[in-house]
């Protein structure tokens, strides 16, 4: 579309960002980013909640200075906050005690009051708040709020509008209208406004807008691909050329945030003798979702395979929070996802149509298999009385997986733990046990402990030995059936 | 009705001249008190100016500290600790040395008894304040200071803008239960217990009820506490309630406040012309003196690449070292003389203080313990009866104002005819200045249980000891645990008013600390009256650690209704 090479307007060179957690642990948002945003450019920044690209665009605006690399505004090094961009954020922050007038004033206080005045109206005419000049942010609809946050962005006439996820806190309805009418904004060349960065995890509305889509990964945050998109504007979202990019982002989204590799690797059994070999050899995570999302999923999801886009549409939720859960159906064994499919085995459909108490055996028998539990069983089989204090979890889990976030792995993980009756947390005194059923039926939780005898899940590599003796005492009903 | 507002003006500044001539006044050690009625408008300006002066320093102390605490993470760490024992000390105990050397600063006029009196206030007002801003600093939503940043705030911009406005509610509240902790400490201040034999007065309704009781003027001393409950409602009605229904606009759920109650008077003040030209000028002044944003440039956000990054100025680093430096300097010599006076203090007198610590103990447990008892089922009664708790939370509230050492009179009247005395009947002064703050903050929580959980007790027909021990007293716990913490805080102080008391010509006493400090003071004993201060200090303050901290903790952490 540009006849003259575009001129780089925000260039981003080596930038990683972390965020200060205590005196030894810091979390690595972002990881050497390299990105350059031109003159008359949409970028959008699309990836999972947690890959850090909403604080990417805090950088690109100066408002956050990266830990290492450098940001350029037009050619020069950026050591404060950026003089050309305005921002509009996801909920709005709009000054409950000012009118839309004084809200969006605020930035250009400094000009003369005719200057201010001129401004005002054109800008309210633009965004169509014309009547609300003398409103209170709370009379008006989530709609309306971000019309006037948008308003109050735009009267600084900046040369790059920076939005967080802008549509992310209104309704559908309102968010199509709102979106409609920045597109239109976009696509009038009369318009001073050319150039936008804006951060996404829709993806229709990344291509909508987007001139380049900026797919990024996380843990640590990291650009994975970039797309670029010239469809002309105002765009059609049921344009065959449109929906192949959204295919095509789908893809890539599928493949960044659930590569195929992993959930193979995750039955591997780690020989773990010495505390040294345990921190090398990292045991998978588990995403952050709890059991009843997953018993969700399994009873909604049918036997048919399911798009993964379609599923997240199907349930409303958002994309990288349904990757979360598939991912975990997976790791148990419930769901493979060959390409973006998701697909029910044989043991999903068994989970489906067990009952409560097996269906808690099965995800019992499932969690035993992975490193994790294997770790946090053998910990608490170390201490002297059994009783695994809190914050020594916390912090052998920090160890063995340095680049996840400890406290939610944790929260995570006795979650799970305590849905499958592995283990009981005692609140009064923040221990963690092992879980002992009350009653004749049950004694300590040991089978799932041996290597069960014919789960539907693949046995991969030879198990090792466990390598904390156990008593051998299986009650029968204990025993899986075959 | 302008005349109304006008006429208020011109009142403030008629008593603020009165104030100021009254300052400049040669020392004068014990004040004459006229004793007649009309005399009475003059002392309650004379008090009502007092408070606010020191409402005033505990705003500005609030602010500053709050602020250095949030932005200077190292400091931080220092301050906050050194606040909560501060707040637990027992201010009162420090008067009489107080007084002594500020007068002594100034030998020739009354700005050093007058200093006294404000500082001392002050130190009963600040410590929650400054907690509460902190608190609301640190809860000043990320989007709005990344939109200050945006827009080039600079500090003092930020903190009528951004910081102020956030924290105004919380402050709000706190300043309220300040300044009913000042009006104990004004009633003290004004009249302390005589140092060194000789009884120092600053004029004001305090020392106008002491002089009457001194005098046995009961007329005088009916009309001085009268005169006492119109400034606390007067305050209350015209000051705060105005100031709360106005601070509601800066609530940030935009749901909270949608529906204001608009009720005549507000709608009257919304639409006064006068009010709404000052409300203007106001704004105009604020927005003069406060400047525009200038928003970030390009001269001083960017850089050519390859050119020395811009020097950060250091004067500031400068003037923030010298003052970090005195401080610790100050804190240093402090410490140094502290020694030094306590090598004096023999092995008998720490035995003797020790022992009165003990009375004074049981007393302030006593106390808190007859408080829970009748102030519990209470509370709880008014606090589930929404229609009676807003009939009766003025009164409440009013109660916990009024300075109790102004009943301490009547109350010992009360002793002296059921032939007690003073040894058992303190308790009962002590109790009059804390038993409000349980009943206070029982009902609130009461009312705050959930209808869910009430309507849950009352389909399981709880009823009896069970009623109260699963469910009544659990669910008051938090409210419960912050109202012994303010109660007991404010019953060591209260020992050292109500252990002694001086009624005309006799001199009522009783065996504990607070009375062993008057009688130090009484002495100018300084090595012996710090002696006991500190102990009382360090026993408030081991009490707060392991006893009440622990127990907020738990029932925080226990019995708090998810919201």
């Amino acid at each position: 579309m540009e006849t003259s090479s575009p001129k780089p307007l925000i260039e981003l060179k080596h930038v990683s960002h972390e965020y200060f957690v205590t005196q030894s642990e810091n979390d690595l948002v972002l990881s050497d980013i390299n990105l350059t945003v031109s003159e008359h450019e949409t970028v959008v920044l699309l990836g999972p909640s947690g890959c850090g690209k909403s604080t990417l665009e805090r950088i690109m605006a100066g408002l956050i200075t990266p830990t290492r690399g450098e940001v350029y505004y037009k050619g020069k090094l950026l050591i404060g906050v950026s003089p050309g961009v305005s921002m509009v954020f996801q909920n709005f922050a709009l000054f409950p005690w000012l009118t839309v007038r004084g809200n969006v004033l605020l930035p250009v206080g400094h000009l003369p009051a005719e200057e201010q005045q001129a401004r005002l109206e054109k800008v309210l005419q633009t965004v169509g708040l014309g009547a609300y000049e003398y409103a209170y942010p709370r009379e008006l609809s989530g709609g309306m709020k971000q019309r006037v946050g948008i308003a109050r962005a735009l009267i600084a006439e900046p040369e790059v509008l920076a939005m967080d996820e802008p549509f992310s806190a209104l309704d559908v309805l309102t968010a199509e209208t709102l979106r409609n009418e920045i597109g239109r904004l976009l696509a009038d060349p009369n318009h001073p406004l050319r150039t936008m960065v804006m951060v996404t995890h829709n993806i229709v509305e990344a291509v909508y807008f987007a001139t380049r889509i900026v797919v990024m990964a996380s843990g640590p945050g990291r650009i994975d691909v970039i797309v670029p998109n010239s469809l002309p504007y105002p765009r059609d979202t049921d344009h065959p050329e449109f929906k192949k990019i959204v295919e095509q982002l789908h893809g890539i989204l599928t493949h960044t945030t659930m590569p195929d590799t992993v959930p193979a690797d995750t039955n591997k059994v780690v020989t773990t003798t010495t505390p040294d070999n345990r921190r090398r050899i990292a045991p998978v995570s588990l995403p952050y979702v709890n059991a009843a999302e997953v018993l969700g999923l399994m009873s909604l999801i049918g036997d048919e395979p399911q798009d993964l886009f379609d599923l997240a549409e199907k349930f409303g939720k958002e994309f990288g929070a349904v990757v979360r859960i598939v991912k975990a159906a997976e790791l148990l064994g419930f769901v493979q996802t060959p390409g973006q499919d998701v697909q029910v085995t044989q043991l999903g459909r068994d989970l489906t149509n067990a009952s409560t108490v097996d269906q808690k055996r099965i995800v019992r028998e499932q969690l035993m298999k992975l490193k994790i539990f294997e770790l946090l069983v053998r910990l608490i089989r170390v201490q002297e009385n059994q009783c695994l204090p809190s914050e020594e979890l916390i912090r052998e889990l920090q160890a063995a997986l340095p680049h996840e976030k400890p406290r939610p792995l944790f929260r995570t993980l006795l979650s799970w733990g305590r849905y499958a009756e592995i283990i009981s947390l005692d609140q009064r005194r923040h221990v963690i046990r092992l879980y002992e059923a009350k009653g004749a039926g049950r004694t300590r939780l040991a089978a799932p402990l041996l290597p069960p005898a014919a789960p539907p899940a693949p046995p991969t590599d030879s198990p090792a030995p466990p390598p904390v003796p156990t008593e051998p005492s299986p009650s029968p009903g204990e025993l899986p059936k075959s | 009705m302008d005349l109304v507002v006008l006429g208020g003006i011109v009142a403030l500044f008629f008593g603020l001249s009165q104030i100021t001539s009254e300052w400049r006044h040669p020392l004068n050690d014990t004040a004459p008190i006229d004793l007649s009625l009309s005399a009475l408008p003059k002392y309650a300006l004379f008090s009502f100016a007092r408070g606010w002066i020191a409402y005033f320093f505990s705003f500005v102390f609030t602010v500053f500290v709050a602020s250095w605490a949030f932005y200077d993470p190292r400091a931080h760490r220092y301050i906050l600790p050194a606040l909560d024992i501060l707040q637990s000390i027992p201010v009162l105990g420090f008067l009489p040395g107080l007084t002594l050397t500020l007068v002594a600063l100034f030998p020739h006029s009354n700005a050093g008894l007058e200093l006294a009196c404000v500082l001392a206030i002050f130190t009963g007002q600040v410590w929650n304040m400054v907690f509460s801003y902190y608190d609301s600093l640190r809860g000043t939503p990320g989007d709005f200071r990344m939109l200050g940043k945006l827009y080039n705030l600079n500090w003092w911009q930020r903190f009528w803008r951004l910081e102020l406005p956030f924290g105004a509610q919380g402050l709000l509240y706190n300043s309220m239960v300040s300044m009913a902790a000042g009006w104990f400490f004004l009633s003290v201040c004004e009249a302390p217990p005589p140092i060194n034999g000789v009884s120092l007065r600053v004029p004001g309704l305090g020392s106008y009820i002491q002089a009457a009781t001194d005098s046995g003027d009961t007329r005088a001393k009916i009309f001085g506490m009268i005169a006492m409950g119109i400034v606390i409602i007067v305050v209350d009605r015209l000051i705060w309630w105005p100031l709360v229904v106005w601070s509601r606009k800066f609530k940030l759920d935009d749901f909270g406040g949608s529906r204001a109650p608009r009720n005549p008077i507000q709608l009257w003040l919304a639409r006064s012309l006068a009010v709404q030209a000052i409300g203007t000028a106001w704004n105009a002044l604020a927005n003069k003196i406060l400047g525009p944003a200038i928003p970030p440039s390009a001269a001083t956000s960017l850089v050519e690449p390859g050119a020395p990054l811009p020097e950060r100025s250091r004067v500031g680093r400068t003037v923030y070292a010298v003052f970090v430096w005195a401080l610790i300097g100050l804190l240093t010599w402090g410490c140094y003389s502290l020694v030094a006076l306590l090598r004096s203090v023999k092995l008998g007198d720490w035995e003797e203080i020790i022992a009165d610590t003990g009375f004074s103990f049981l007393r302030v447990l006593a106390a808190v313990l007859i408080g829970t008892i009748w102030t519990v089922p209470l509370g709880v009664w008014i606090g589930l009866n929404p229609k009676l708790s807003n009939r009766l939370q003025p009164f409440i509230q009013f109660a916990a104002s009024f300075p109790s050492p102004m009943l301490y009179p009547w109350l010992v009247a009360v002793i002296l005819f059921v032939h007690g005395t003073l040894q058992t009947g303190a308790v009962l002064l002590i109790l009059f200045g804390t038993q409000w703050y349980i009943l206070f903050n029982v009902a609130a929580s009461a009312a705050a249980i959930p209808n869910d959980i009430i309507s849950c007790a009352a389909i399981l027909r709880l009823s009896g000891w069970t009623r109260w021990s699963k469910f009544l007293i659990p669910a008051i716990l938090p409210g419960l645990v912050t109202g012994w913490i303010t109660a007991a805080g404010g019953a060591w102080n209260a020992t050292i008013v109500s252990e002694i008391v001086q009624i005309g010509s006799t001199t009522y006493k009783a065996t504990g600390l607070g009375a062993y400090i008057t009688n130090a003071s009484n002495a100018n004993n300084f090595s012996k009256l710090t002696a006991a201060v500190i102990v009382m200090a360090v026993v408030v303050v081991a009490i707060n650690r392991v006893l009440w901290k622990r127990l907020q903790n738990l029932a925080n952490d226990r019995c708090r209704f998810m919201t």
